[in-house]
């Protein structure tokens, strides 16, 4: 063995994948040569050190970095403020409850206008069945599409937002949109404005 | 039973639960951290790298593929990161990162228990100053590998999935930057 193959052994050693017959070969240069013998000690001490040092010295990022990355982050959830607050507050939730009743009239006219609407710049390849729209798998929606009291799937692309407006939304594994995807639940945010509104005027009387 | 745990968070965290991602960046962000400070050596940046990479995790989830372990992408994002800036870096500046910046040279490290004594406290924190600096003169290429194997303990194939590169490459880089580091260390530490 030459000197520049057991100094490629000793690597492999380092790596943890030396074994057998070559491991026995490296040991027997390693007795014979001493140049050998002194580039392995150092290696050996380099990677020591480097355990030791990078391994063992604690470094930590500063304690307030997980609110920054927290406030860093976009919020999808802001449309479900409401929800939000109602696991915070359940037993303002059930006194909210007994207004609902009250509001229910309210409710029913809100309803009444429930027409399926769909807005977007290009509809061409958009399949309407019923209350569903459809982004067939392959087809391409140029733009934004708003479906207003329907359900959309989307199975292929939309290249801007999709907005569903007291409605539900599907999408499927293949689905691409490039822009946001927004719910609004006009009734419940309508609802859950009166209901705030209510209580704060409760509370100052 | 870490894996497991990692899974059923970024399982939730997937889905938009915002405290499941909050928990993510708790038990990674001084891993993050710690990579990106060995590769920058400066804790500014480094905490900049810690937020861009959590901000592309969150952007990307459709990206992550799930037979893959979630700390091997992390890696990934936060290496390639880092990798982009030290490319960017001005070479003056270069040279100038880390002289100023010595937070991250811990010189009690290295010593057992209660046996301090000033002369040791002093040799060690100037053993440690050397090998800070042999690790920051490490071309990129080899710094990454190198920080990898020795602070994040990967095994070379893990390092091959984090870097996008055969282990016949890794193993290459991993074998220059040990002699490059050997020589820088030669006569001053061993
Ligand atoms: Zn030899």
């Amino acid at each position: 063995m030459d000197c520049k193959q057991a100094t490629s052994l000793m690597h492999e050693y380092l790596d943890d994948e030396l074994f057998g017959e070559e491991a026995l070969s490296l040991q027997r240069h390693l007795q014979e040569c001493p140049s050998c013998q002194m580039h392995f000690k150092e290696l050996e001490q380099a990677e020591l050190m480097l355990f030791a040092t990078i391994k063992r010295s604690s470094l930590s990022a500063s304690d307030e970095l997980v609110d920054r990355i927290m406030k860093s982050i976009p919020s999808q959830q802001k449309q479900r403020a409401w929800l939000q607050w109602v696991k915070r507050h359940p037993a303002l939730t059930a006194a909210a409850m007994f207004l609902l009743v009250m509001l229910f009239s309210t409710i029913s006219l809100w309803n009444s206008d429930d027409q399926l609407i769909v807005k977007g710049k290009d509809l061409d390849h958009v399949v309407i069945n019923g209350r569903t729209v459809t982004v067939p798998s392959g087809s391409k929606v140029a733009g934004n599409l708003t479906v207003e009291n329907g359900t959309a799937e989307i199975y292929g692309e939309v290249e801007g937002n999709l907005t569903v407006i007291d409605g539900s939304y599907y999408q499927a594994s293949t689905a691409k949109i490039l822009g946001e995807v927004r719910s609004i639940d006009q009734a419940l945010d309508w609802l859950w404005y009166r209901i705030t509104n209510t209580f704060t005027e409760v509370a100052y009387r | 039973m870490v894996d497991h745990f990692d899974v059923r968070l970024v399982k939730l965290a997937r889905q938009g639960d915002q405290e499941a991602f909050a928990d993510l960046v708790d038990v990674y962000k001084d891993k993050i951290f710690h990579l990106a400070y060995r590769m920058l050596s400066n804790r500014h940046e480094a905490e900049d790298i810690v937020q861009e990479t959590f901000l592309r995790v969150y952007k990307n989830w459709e990206r992550y593929d799930e037979k893959q372990k979630f700390s091997t992408w992390l890696y990934r994002i936060a290496t390639n990161l880092c990798i982009d800036r030290l490319r960017k870096r001005k070479p003056n500046y270069y040279l100038d990162a880390g002289m100023n910046d010595q937070e991250g040279l811990d010189g009690y490290t290295l010593i057992p228990g209660d046996e301090r004594t000033p002369e040791s406290e002093y040799l060690l924190t100037e053993t440690q100053q050397t090998i800070h600096y042999a690790i920051e003169g490490l071309p990129a290429k080899y710094k990454s590998v190198v920080i990898l194997r020795y602070l994040q303990e990967l095994s070379l194939s893990e390092i091959s999935d984090v870097l996008d590169m055969p282990v016949t490459t890794v193993k290459t880089r991993l074998h220059r930057g040990r002699e490059f580091l050997r020589k820088k260390l030669q006569h001053k530490v061993l």
